[in-house]
């Protein structure tokens, strides 16, 4: 087996098993909260907790856990965490919460977690289950800014975060294709952007062979 | 809470927030299961069959024992479990009594617990504060607009099978701009039920 | 309430919850407990497990279940081949005898031999276009050449040809007879190796017709039916047919046919021209 390196680890997380983009996980929170770059910032926040603590605890016991009722296991695990940020958003950041909604337990299914817990955090060591739960939940962060940035640029003609107005496109602003903010804008914007993901794929393949 | 009626729940769980196109719920498995007509029609009968039972499970706990002792915080969990046990029921009572259709649903079955579908219905029944009946019958009418998204695109990716479609298209990326055209046309239902 | 109380309430819930499922999961295990005959395992594992239904039973677990019940042939799975039908009988203890195996044959020489009528854009499916004006070649009766057929092939024995016409992969192809089934124009027929003489024509168009469009399609002469030693060729209308059970492969209509759509094809070569 390659010689693992905390880079390439991290690395790894973000382009080769992007959660959503590769492994097409985690679809659900990616289309359904990326209305606003806030928003998807948020979600990618409170993921990237949740991977963390269920990637150092399983890791952790890994050795005592049974094979037989590990999926349990990481449920269970996986629960506590959510509905510890669950309480800890709810009472710190209010307007993110409402905004996040029923996306919040929702972490608890995503499937990048338990996938994560069952693919790497039950057989490698904490060090490592560490910076694979930083790489997927940056890879997780780039998708859904950039889902985030397109749908909300385009669905209102500016980019506004944490109260600043970052990016705003001068006539556009006046008209703009509210269709983005809708759920079809969303699983436009996902299809293409798969669709990239793909043609570069293929691309490589092409030159490699 | 104020009464809803029944009417309103219908329309609201199969068109104006239906699930899978308005809600972005249960998005993986209607990617990966919608591409035959038969395996979607058992997925969705199966999850169907799920959300039914687990809003009654899951109202019958949060009624009885959360909230009398104050443990709300313990739904999450609560819910989670009650949802993985119920597949596994309804495992093995599908494979009893019909194994065809137990060896063609093969691995989705088990996936049903991680659908965010089902753990949503039961979620949502406790934040709009549904009685029991309303519950129950939102989790079934959210199972019949589940079923019907399904079938509608099972149909046309089956169709689109002989369809030249550029490589980078193919697959996915593909199902998701059919998506986008039938989410359209459900947009057309927003504000029918006032929220 | 006190945080003792609240831990001890939640631990009491959670474990009391964990607790009833449990007891109702085990109870289910129990009741709904499927009894498997083990022979049946046994079957499946031995089985091409493709569940294609070449068989006529609904996947190999089907078959496997009906053959251990004896409604079911032992070599009625013709994908396995004769080495699994042996594995089953040795299983059931039963004698069995080895059958010829067959392939699909393709009845048809046009591909780029034949003109084009109409210049086809669109759904690249055989069935679809004999939907449009009876096929975008000038004969109506042949091989389309869209690859209906190499979808359908579960295996992925058939490949469409640089001459338009489907060659078939002998090695590859299992005898399911998918193929057949699917093709809109009846242009593949299942045949054994020993059977080495076929017309590769199945248009019924007057001879004329046929000459202007394809190069090789059957005119209805009647040329090879008179030379026929064994009376094995009937022509019907305009198009001859090998009655195989009479043909003894001497090669006599082969040499005399004037379009050259008979042919003799040797076992070792695919089963196409």
């Amino acid at each position: 087996m390659a010689e693992k390196t905390i880079l390439g680890e991290y690395l790894r997380g973000i382009v080769k098993d992007n959660p959503v983009l590769a492994l097409v996980l985690g679809l659900c929170p990616a289309l359904a909260v990326t209305t606003s770059v806030e928003n998807a910032i948020g979600m990618s926040g409170a993921a990237l907790f949740v991977l963390l603590g269920s990637n150092i605890m399983v890791s952790a016991l890994r050795k005592q856990i049974p094979p037989i009722i590990r999926i349990p296991m990481f449920i269970i695990i996986i629960c506590t965490f959510v509905t510890i940020i669950d309480m800890v958003m709810e009472a710190y950041t209010p307007p993110l919460y409402k905004a996040l909604g029923i996306f919040i337990p929702l972490i608890v299914v995503n499937c990048i977690i338990i996938g994560r817990a069952e693919a790497y955090a039950i057989k490698n060591n904490v060090k490592y289950s560490i910076v694979d739960a930083f790489g997927i939940g940056t890879g997780f962060l780039v998708v859904l800014v950039a889902i985030g940035a397109i749908r909300e640029l385009l669905g209102t003609g500016a980019i506004v975060l944490f109260g600043f107005k970052l990016i705003s496109i001068p006539i556009y602003s006046d008209t703009p294709a509210t269709f983005m903010i809708l759920p079809a804008g969303a699983f436009m914007t996902i299809g293409v952007l798969m669709a990239l993901v793909n043609y570069n794929r293929i691309r490589k393949l092409k030159k490699g062979a | 809470m104020e009464d809803v009626s029944l009417f309103a729940i219908a329309i609201n769980g199969i068109f104006v927030k239906n699930f899978l196109l308005v809600q972005f719920l249960g998005l993986c498995s209607f990617l990966g299961v919608s591409k035959e007509t038969k395996s979607a029609a058992g997925m969705s009968a199966a999850v169907m069959f799920v959300m039914i039972m687990a809003s009654i499970a899951a109202f019958l706990i949060y009624t009885f024992l959360l909230k009398p002792f104050g443990l709300t915080f313990l739904t999450t969990i609560s819910f989670i479990i009650i949802i993985a046990s119920l597949v596994q029921l309804v495992e093995f009572i599908i494979r009893k009594f019909s194994p065809p259709l137990y060896r063609s649903l093969g691995i989705f079955l088990p996936l049903i617990t991680t659908n965010c579908a089902i753990l949503g219905v039961v979620i949502l029944n406790v934040r709009l504060e549904y009685g029991f009946i309303e519950s129950v019958f939102y989790g079934f009418t959210a199972g019949v607009g589940y079923t019907m998204v399904m079938l509608i695109m099972s149909s046309i990716r089956e169709k689109c099978s002989v369809l030249r479609i550029p490589e980078a298209v193919q697959g996915i990326p593909h199902a998701f701009f059919i998506t986008t055209l039938l989410s359209m046309a459900f947009v057309n239902f927003f504000g029918v039920i006032p929220t | 309430m006190t945080d003792a109380l609240l831990i001890a309430q939640s631990a009491m819930v959670i474990g009391g919850i964990g607790l009833l499922v449990g007891i109702v999961l085990i109870w289910a295990s129990i009741k709904f407990a499927v009894e498997t005959n083990p022979l049946v395992e046994e079957v499946i594992e031995v089985l091409p497990g493709a569940n294609c239904g070449a068989c006529g039973y609904a996947g190999c677990a089907d078959f496997a279940e009906k053959v251990v019940e004896e409604t079911a042939p032992i070599d009625g799975c013709p994908v396995g081949g004769f080495d699994v039908v042996k594995e089953i009988g040795g299983k059931l203890g039963q004698e069995v005898k080895e059958a010829e195996s067959i392939y699909p044959f393709v009845r048809c020489n046009g591909g780029v031999h034949c003109t084009d009528k109409i210049d086809y854009v669109g759904i690249e499916d055989c069935r679809a276009v004999m939907m449009i004006s009876d096929g975008e070649k000038g004969c109506s009766y042949g091989c389309v050449g869209r690859g209906t057929c190499v979808r359908a092939c579960p295996f992925g024995a058939i490949t469409i040809g640089d001459d338009r016409l489907p060659h078939i992969n002998k090695n590859m192809c299992k005898s399911c007879a998918i193929c057949v089934d699917e093709c809109p124009n009846d242009i593949l027929v299942m045949a054994s190796d020993a059977e080495k003489v076929h017309v590769l024509c199945r248009s019924n168009d007057k001879g004329k017709l046929v000459k202007s469009v394809c190069e090789f399609g059957c005119i209805g002469c009647r040329i090879c039916a008179k030379n026929c030693p064994e009376d094995a060729i009937t022509v019907t209308g305009f198009l001859a047919e090998i009655d195989q059970e009479k043909c003894t492969n001497c090669g006599l209509c082969v040499e005399n046919c004037p379009q050259k759509t008979i042919e003799m094809i040797s076992p070792s070569v695919e089963a196409t021209a």
